[in-house]
């Protein structure tokens, strides 16, 4: 099943997003900083990851750098989810090399369509999950 | 969707507690980029997850807070109290929307147009000034607003700017980032939230599995060696752990009681102009949450009481040498199965004068009653109802509502509350409340065959009377009482008070006497048998007892009996109620005078006096204390007399002092008040001021009040108020003057100067005067 692993401060947003995810059939784990989800793919890497910026320890920026330098025997597909605020940090997050960005609020269909064009998820899944 | 909102709400009302703190933080240290960052990610992320939810009211506040915020975090804003205030304004709005939110389910109606107006200006303050963004489009219209030109002002280069500094974030809610292990589904959900119910439910049977663990291990005491011994040891031993991890998962830190305070505080120093600094130490001591709910209210109400009446203007206390800015300290710590948290101001202190005439203005003591009360006492009455001697009524306090509620909620934990306080100084508050109240550890004592539990938390100690030879109880008007190392201790006998027997005991009997102290009260109460303590489980008294003070629950005990528990406060209210119905005629609120009464404490100067004897007058009722020669007393008409501030002051002494031994040498001389005129007491030696506790009122009226024991001394209290009426009797009793110390009879040379109202009834005026209403010392109570 393909993993995938929501690194956001609030309980409240990762769990909406799990929901979105779970309906497309993905199982998800939560990270509520970058600290935490960098020391979670150091034990094994999701297939991909929906990352906050702004958060307390580390940030999402923070973690790409860090998550760069990791020997990855996969490498997951990161999509930088933004409020509209933190939009000036797209183009930094592109450069670290996450795979996409999103900005938040986003819904399901929106999600969707990311995630089909980045090829993770099926466009019949896409389809069969009504959003 | 509902418990996404659910979860959204719990989430942010914990953002919102700390944020309150963090702000009144920053006000104090506007350059904490620490700080800032923190405030801003906490209104960043509430923004965020409004989004998803769909709360753009919600949304918009949070966002207009965070464009402010994210000037300060980039340093191009210096932190203004007026910032603050907007900040704290909008997070008050949050706050209601929240509330809104939380009862409604739903976004409730209104307007912010004008906060966020005033959010948009402080913003453009700063945009425009600096001149890189023309100021975002000014009255807000939720459709031009949402949207923000304001987002690209946040330049690019600043933010990064500030991430350079790599902030060590200081560690969040605990558990959140507890050592990473993380478990199989869920790197963050190390922390759990659990529905208050599912805690209680499980304390509930944890207790019930206590009392059969008990009942177990009763009957297990009973047998011998059986098969059942090590696998009920084995069970004993993890309901123990069971019911102590229970009790964790209860336990929360007091801080959680105490974060609403900083924000509290600062309103009211902005509201009443003062300065005020809150310290707060041992904010980790936890305790159970039923336990801090219950004290959440009043605590917050003593800290509201000492900013607004504790601590003065800045302009007072820099006039009373005092620095500007008062303090409040607060402080928890673990005492035994004890909490002790401390309230402790550097205030101006109670005001003793005004308590005291609003005591007799309320009319719960006379003014003969205030005048014989010590201090301690007489603090006492701020804990009564419609209370308050605030000479107006501010918004923050000063309705006389409080401190009885204070008391009331404190006690019925268990808790007391004391409290001391110097005028000019402070006051400082001691509360003392158990730890948790589900599971108690009691005295089991015996009164006519049955049991009863008391709380071993009331229970200061355990004294054995009526043995043979020792110690036993004496009765004075008819009420029992006992000296226990000097003091005089009121007591009461369970066997009575609980109708378990009609009346007094067969004096030979063994008994015992539970000593137990409420507040500032010690009393005991007479039981037939002690057994030992037990861990027992508080079950509430059902409806039909509610009324029945005495008893504050029931519980089951190892062997399978139900037995009611004693509540020594209650008993001590019963008790405290009759006494003042009989004695006084029922006023409420006298119930702690009749206490306060049995168990007076009264200063006395001890002095010796004549054959080297042991004597005390009652401190309150002497003015000074002066030393002269003896070569400076003389005789005016048989009258001993003394130059003293400008006037001769009368002179008297006890038995077996020879003055006339005494050409010169030191005198000592007590000066007390004679229809207002000083006179004086000529003694060998003054020795020392002690606090007697107990009642030294024996009637007397002649020259002795009475007896008390001292430092295992025989004692007489020297009354001096008969100096003063012994003159009258004299003065129309006889016509010849004799030298002082020679009139055998009487007890006291009284300065026999019958012959002084004729000849110098100017100069001695208080000679003739009748009555003594103006002394102090009032002998009679």
């Amino acid at each position: 099943m393909t993993k995938c692993l929501i690194v956001d401060d609030s309980a409240t947003v990762r769990r909406i997003i799990r929901g979105m995810l779970e309906g497309f059939g993905f199982s998800c784990d939560e990270a509520a900083d970058g600290q935490i989800a960098l020391d979670y793919c150091r034990k094994g890497m999701p297939d991909f990851i929906m990352l906050d910026w702004n958060m307390p320890v580390m940030n999402g920026i923070e973690f790409l750098r860090h998550f760069n330098q990791e020997p990855k025997s996969k490498n997951p597909a990161v999509i930088f989810c933004t409020t509209e605020s933190d939009s000036s940090f797209i183009q930094e997050a592109l450069s670290e090399g996450a795979s996409e960005y999103v900005m938040k609020p986003f819904d399901k269909e929106v999600i969707g369509l990311k995630l089909v064009q980045l090829g993770i998820l099926d466009e019949s899944a896409f389809e069969e999950a009504g959003a | 969707m509902d418990d996404i909102i659910a979860e959204f709400l719990a989430e942010t009302n914990e953002s919102l507690a700390e944020l309150d703190n963090y702000i009144v933080l920053l006000e104090q240290n506007p350059d904490d980029i620490n700080l800032v960052t923190k405030i801003f990610r906490v209104m960043h992320t509430i923004k965020g997850t409004c989004g998803f939810l769909g709360l753009p009211r919600l949304e918009r506040v949070a966002h207009k807070s965070e464009d402010i915020l994210g000037l300060v975090r980039d340093g191009r804003l210096h932190v203004q109290p007026v910032h603050v205030t907007l900040i704290l304004e909008a997070l008050d709005t949050i706050k209601t929307i929240i509330g809104g939110l939380e009862r409604q389910g739903s976004e409730p109606a209104g307007s912010d147009a004008d906060l966020i107006n005033r959010l948009e200006a402080a913003y453009a303050a700063v945009e425009g000034g600096a001149g890189a963004v023309p100021p975002p489009i000014a009255p807000a219209t939720p459709e031009n607003e949402a949207v923000a030109p304001v987002a690209a002002a946040a330049s690019k280069a600043e933010f990064p700017a500030a991430q350079d500094h790599p902030v060590a974030e200081a560690v969040a809610p605990a558990g959140e980032n507890a050592p990473a292990a993380p478990a199989e589904s869920g790197v963050a959900s190390q922390t759990l939230r659990v529905q208050v119910e599912v805690l209680e439910d499980l304390m509930t049977m944890v207790s019930e599995l206590v009392l059969t663990r008990n009942q177990l291990l009763q009957i297990l005491r009973q047998q011998n060696q059986t098969e059942f011994s090590a696998p009920l040891q084995r069970l004993n031993l993890v309901v123990s752990e069971l019911q102590e991890g229970v009790m964790k998962t209860r336990m929360q830190p007091i801080g959680n009681a105490w974060s609403k305070l900083p924000r509290i505080i600062r309103d009211i120093s902005q509201e009443l102009g003062k300065k005020i600094d809150l310290e707060m130490h041992g904010q980790e001591t936890e305790l159970d949450r039923q336990v801090l709910e219950m004290i959440k209210d009043p605590l917050t109400h003593m800290i509201r009481n000492s900013a607004d009446h504790g601590l003065e203007t800045p302009e007072e206390r820099v006039a009373a040498g005092k620095p500007a800015a008062g303090k409040i300290r607060l402080n928890a710590c673990h005492e035994g199965g004890h909490i002790i948290i401390q309230i402790a101001d550097d205030g101006r202190g109670l005001p003793l004068e005004k308590i005291k005439a609003k005591i007799i203005q309320n009319g719960l003591a006379s003014e003969a009653d205030v005048a014989a009360m010590s201090p301690q006492t007489i603090y006492q009455y701020i804990f009564k109802a419609g209370f308050s001697t605030a000479d107006k009524v501010t918004a923050v306090s000063g309705r006389g509502v409080g401190m009885d509620v204070v008391r009331t909620n404190i006690e019925n934990i268990g808790g007391s509350i004391e409290l001391r306080s110097q005028e000019g100084q402070g006051t400082f508050f001691t509360i003392k409340i158990p730890l948790t109240l589900a599971i108690v550890s009691a005295l089991i004592v015996g009164v006519q065959g049955e049991r009863f539990a008391i709380p071993q938390l009331s229970v200061s100690e355990l004294v054995m009377v009526n043995g043979h030879g020792g110690p036993v109880v004496e009765m004075i008007n008819n009420a029992p009482v006992f000296r226990l190392r000097d003091r005089l201790l009121p007591l009461v006998d369970m066997a009575q008070m609980l109708g378990l027997k009609p009346g007094a005991a067969s004096a030979d009997d063994c008994r015992y006497i539970v000593v137990s102290k409420i507040g500032s009260y010690d009393f005991g109460m007479i039981v037939d048998r002690v057994f030992d303590t037990e861990e027992i489980v508080v079950k509430p008294v059902s409806a039909l007892l509610k009324n029945l003070h005495v008893f504050s629950g029931n519980t089951i005990l190892g062997d399978g009996q139900v037995i009611m528990i004693l509540d020594p406060a209650g008993i001590l209210r019963v008790i405290g109620m009759e006494d003042a119905a009989e004695q006084i005629g029922s006023t409420v609120g006298k119930e702690a005078d009749t206490l306060a009464g049995q168990v007076k404490e009264t200063s006395l100067l001890l002095f010796m006096a004549g054959n080297q004897n042991l004597r005390a007058v009652p401190l309150d009722g002497i003015s000074r204390l002066e030393d002269a020669d003896y070569s400076d007393v003389e005789y005016a008409d048989g009258q001993m007399v003394i130059q003293y501030r400008d006037a001769l002051m009368p002179l008297y002494t006890c038995e077996g002092i020879d003055v006339s031994a005494h050409k010169s040498g030191q005198a000592h001389i007590i000066v007390f008040p004679q229809n207002g005129k000083p006179a004086g007491l000529l003694v060998d030696k003054i020795l020392d001021i002690c606090n007697y506790r107990g009642d030294i009122d024996m009637g007397g009226s002649g020259p002795v009040l009475g007896s008390v024991i001292i430092n295992a001394q025989a004692t007489d209290i020297i009354n001096i108020d008969w100096f003063e009426r012994g003159r009258q009797g004299a003065r129309s009793g006889y016509a010849t003057a004799q030298p002082p110390g020679k009139n055998g009879g009487h007890t006291y040379s009284n300065g026999n100067g019958q012959s002084l109202p004729r000849k110098h009834g100017e100069r001695y005026p208080y000679a003739g005067h009748e009555g003594d209403a103006d002394l102090q010392h009032s002998v009679n109570h």
